[in-house]
């Protein structure tokens, strides 16, 4: 096969006829199949339409020339059908021309347009997606019309716009399903960024792309989602996968997504929770989403006045990785009265041997559960915290609310 | 808002429930069938009913069929793919296709949204407002709605401008028709051939049923959420849509038929209409009508474009969305603003032929529409895409002889224009 181009694009093999060597044409080319290999696909074959119905595999091996007619035998042609029990192969037309993928480095769902192959060792491979204008000409046919369009009036020549394949997620088909294969690939977006992602999708694809992901994974992206879709997309997994993912979130959003589910099945998520996240969670529940209570986390760190700060820092780092307010130690009696707050800067700056009270502020503003959140907003902007505390009638410490949350209160539509 | 939902879902008596979850589905049906009913449409109306009184009225029955049919086969689309049917298209039916597709759509409705800012001036003209303070301000406050992104809000303030195509059923009742009549018209078909009462059916066919509506309820659907147990909801909110827009639709014949029929006065617009009413039904009728015009112009004229953009991007494969800036969604905002300046533009330009625009936009209306219900008939017999939700037999029967009608009506069209 010494007559293969340098590349070519899915464009050129697309309905192309492909010629018995006496001379009449066998079928058209209907869709291409590779194998799936890291990082680039081996294209192994040829899907054929002989007629409306019939359709024949044609293995790369059978094909006799390319260049500048396509040749093969009748006897090379294969039944279709033995395809389909291989698993590692991608039929690219039916999963990924036309469709819309997830272009992991640019963190953004486009359409391709066409395919672009390389030749490697006189084997073609799929190297990249093309999602450009130009793809789409050439698919509709007037790629020469516009590129002379273009040069006479502008002197311009319309570029190619390429996604490597190392970076695309397909959404349909085999892909999703090979779950190591889509983590790897999901795991170069940022929780955020997948989170937008996910919302400009439609039921389906969201839900499988959820559920492609590790509990740690779903629990940071689920936090940064609509509620509504983070409505739908928690009705959709088991319960018990449901419970691990919101164990993971911050109990504020968790709390929240709970008070929108159907009281049946929060109350199932929360009974396969770990029993003290469960009991927080059950604690925020109450409090009404527009008030203070509302708003506010149970992960963060209080602490007994005489605490001296080493053993402070010592919990501090090792409580870290699972709290929401790191900025603040709360000081509290015995009876959970909030007595102080210690910023981190505080503790940093102060000597080991001294204990938390010594180097607490000389006053502490905090909010009451009931406050409505406007209330809550001013405070923010008027003291310029990082993070309130919450209290009740009594002053005892119920809760933090963290800056993040009153972001959301403020601009709900950003990000 | 939330509370309503829990103490819906909550709530153990079923009527309540059901009556409960329809009102928070209900929209999408109905919005779609009412935007349907916009300039173009009332004029078509107004002229079937000022030109041949009662004969043409039995036809909105079979309209209203085929409309609910092919309304539903989208809901259901829409509920069960989660896409919308450009994407549908596109994926099944690969880039080529849909890139003429997309020509076409925007081709119809550049005409429908240039009808629309039509329908505006002639409406506010009758209440004294010229066209060049009118339609300038009308595209600034569409294009500004978008901008501001309280797109949302605007569309359920039109749900409740809805109510307003009452004033066309309460002229129909001012004008005191003879309802035995009436009845007897609307039951008994009756076509002479002539080739104007041809085209006329035509006209009412492809303003009731036009190609955009089936890409804009399928994508509210789809922007709804609603899911698969929820499906029947849906489903009578799309039959309501439909029967509601026929209703309003029959007034309008009616009132002309009664009128301007009776008197053989003669007329070419809507405004022409709403003026003639003046002498023989009195000042509120005229007001009244000319009010359901502008409401109906404005409606569309915000609605229409921003969803043909919508449709032709996703198709196309371009960034979409309000909420992007400029240099991220080009594409959208170019073919955004070209339809709402070049429509208000249009109408701007002195001695503009109207009429001949309203024609050219219908016929390509109908030239697209086959198109459109063969590709959905296609996307919807695919058991791959729909599983159990594939069309029945007599769906399959009442579109696919809506389309290959059309098609027919059509060519016949394009013969009689020749």
């Amino acid at each position: 096969m010494e007559q293969l181009k340098e590349f070519y694009f899915f464009s050129e093999f697309l309905n192309r006829k492909v010629y018995h060597s006496a001379g009449e044409t066998l079928g058209k080319i209907f869709d291409l199949v590779a194998e799936r290999a890291e990082p680039y696909p081996l294209i192994i074959g040829m899907i054929l339409r002989r007629n409306r119905k019939r359709e024949a595999y044609l293995p790369w091996e059978k094909i006799q020339q390319i260049e500048p007619r396509l040749l093969c035998s009748e006897e090379g042609l294969e039944d279709p059908k033995t395809l389909h029990s291989q698993k590692e192969i991608i039929f690219l037309r039916e999963e990924v021309l036309d469709k819309q993928i997830v272009d992991t480095y640019g963190a953004k769902v486009v359409r391709v347009n066409d395919l672009h192959f390389l030749r490697v060792d006189s084997r073609l491979r799929l190297v990249h997606v093309d999602v450009g204008f130009r793809g789409l000409m050439r698919r509709v046919g007037w790629e020469r019309m516009m590129d002379k369009i273009l040069q006479w009036l502008f002197s311009y020549v319309l570029p190619n716009q390429f996604i490597s394949w190392k970076y695309v997620q397909l959404l349909s088909g085999s892909d999703l399903l090979q779950l190591s294969v889509s983590q790897k690939k999901l795991s170069h977006l940022h929780p955020a960024d997948l989170a937008d992602i996910i919302e400009d999708l439609s039921s389906r694809e969201r839900s499988a792309i959820f559920r492609a992901l590790d509990t740690e994974m779903a629990a940071e992206t689920l936090e940064e989602i609509d509620p509504k879709i983070q409505k739908a997309l928690i009705e959709t997994i088991p319960v018990e996968k449901a419970s691990d993912i919101m164990e993971e979130m911050s109990p504020s959003d968790a709390a929240d997504l709970l008070a929108d589910l159907p009281e049946e099945r929060a109350e199932k998520i929360l009974e396969g929770m770990e029993e003290k996240i469960a009991e927080d969670l059950r604690e925020l529940l109450i409090h009404p989403e527009e008030t203070a209570g509302g708003l506010m986390t149970t992960a963060y760190l209080h602490l007994p006045p005489e605490t001296p700060v080493e053993a402070a820092m010592a919990r501090l780092r090792a409580e870290a990785p699972h709290l929401d307010i790191v900025d603040y130690i709360y000081i509290v009696d015995e009876e959970e009265v909030l007595q102080g707050v210690v910023s981190i800067r505080d503790l940093l700056t102060a000597k080991s041997h001294q204990s938390l009270s010594e180097i607490k502020g000389p006053r502490v503003v905090s909010v009451k559960l009931d406050e409505d959140q406007k209330e809550v907003v001013e405070a923010f902007a008027k003291y310029g915290f990082r993070a309130l505390p919450v209290v009740d009638e009594e002053n005892h410490l119920k809760g933090v609310i963290s800056f993040r949350s009153v972001l959301e209160v403020l601009a709900p539509d950003a990000g | 808002m939330s509370d309503y939902k829990k103490w819906i879902s909550a709530s153990k008596q079923s009527l309540w429930r059901t009556i409960g979850l329809f009102f928070l589905l209900m929209g999408p049906g109905i919005i779609t069938s009412n935007v349907d009913n916009d300039a173009g449409g009332i004029t078509t109306y107004s002229l079937a009913g000022a030109e041949f009184g009662l004969k043409l009225v039995w036809s909105l029955i079979p309209i209203m069929i085929a409309l609910i049919v092919i309304q539903e086969m989208c809901a259901r689309m829409g509920v069960v793919t989660g896409k919308g049917l450009s994407d549908l298209i596109r994926e099944k039916f690969g880039a080529k296709v849909t890139f003429y597709l997309m020509i076409g759509m925007f081709l119809t409705n550049m005409g429908n949204a240039i009808s629309n800012f039509a329908g505006v001036a002639a409406g506010m003209e009758i209440f004294g407002v010229e066209k060049f303070v009118s339609v300038p301000l009308s595209a600034l406050l569409v294009w500004w709605m978008v901008v501001k992104g309280t797109y949302k809000t605007v569309e359920k303030a039109f749900l409740i401008a809805c109510v307003f195509y009452l004033s066309y059923i309460i002229t129909g009742i001012l004008v005191k028709p003879d309802w035995a009549h009436v009845f007897e018209q609307l039951l008994h078909p009756q076509l002479s051939f002539q080739s104007s009462e041809i085209t006329m059916l035509i006209g009412l066919v492809g303003t009731t049923i036009a190609p955009w509506m089936q890409f804009y309820l399928q994508a509210s659907i789809v922007e709804k959420g609603i899911k698969i147990e929820e499906y029947k909801y849906a489903r009578f909110d799309v039959i309501t849509g439909s029967v509601v827009v026929h209703i309003v639709a029959f007034f309008i014949i009616l009132v002309c038929a009664e009128t301007l029929f009776k008197h053989g006065i003669r007329i070419e617009t809507a405004k022409d209409a709403a003026l003639s009413l003046k002498p023989l039904a009195g000042k509120y009728c005229t007001y009244l009508f000319a009010f359901g015009l502008v409401n109906a112009s404005l409606f569309a004229a915000s609605i229409l474009p921003l969803s043909t953009t919508y449709l032709i991007c996703e198709g196309l494969g371009w960034e979409v969305g309000i909420d992007k800036k400029f240099v991220e969604a080009p594409q959208f905002y170019g073919i955004y603003s070209l339809m709402i300046f070049l429509g208000a533009g249009v109408i701007l330009y002195p001695e503009i032929p109207l009429i001949p625009i309203m024609y050219f936009s219908q016929v390509i209306n109908g030239m697209v529409l086959p198109f459109v219900l063969i590709f959905m008939l296609l996307l919807i017999n695919d058991k791959k895409l729909m599983m159990n939700y594939t069309n029945g037999p007599l769906f399959n029967f009442i579109a696919w002889a809506t389309a290959l009608l059309m098609i027919g009506f059509t060519l016949i069209f394009l013969f009689l224009m020749i």
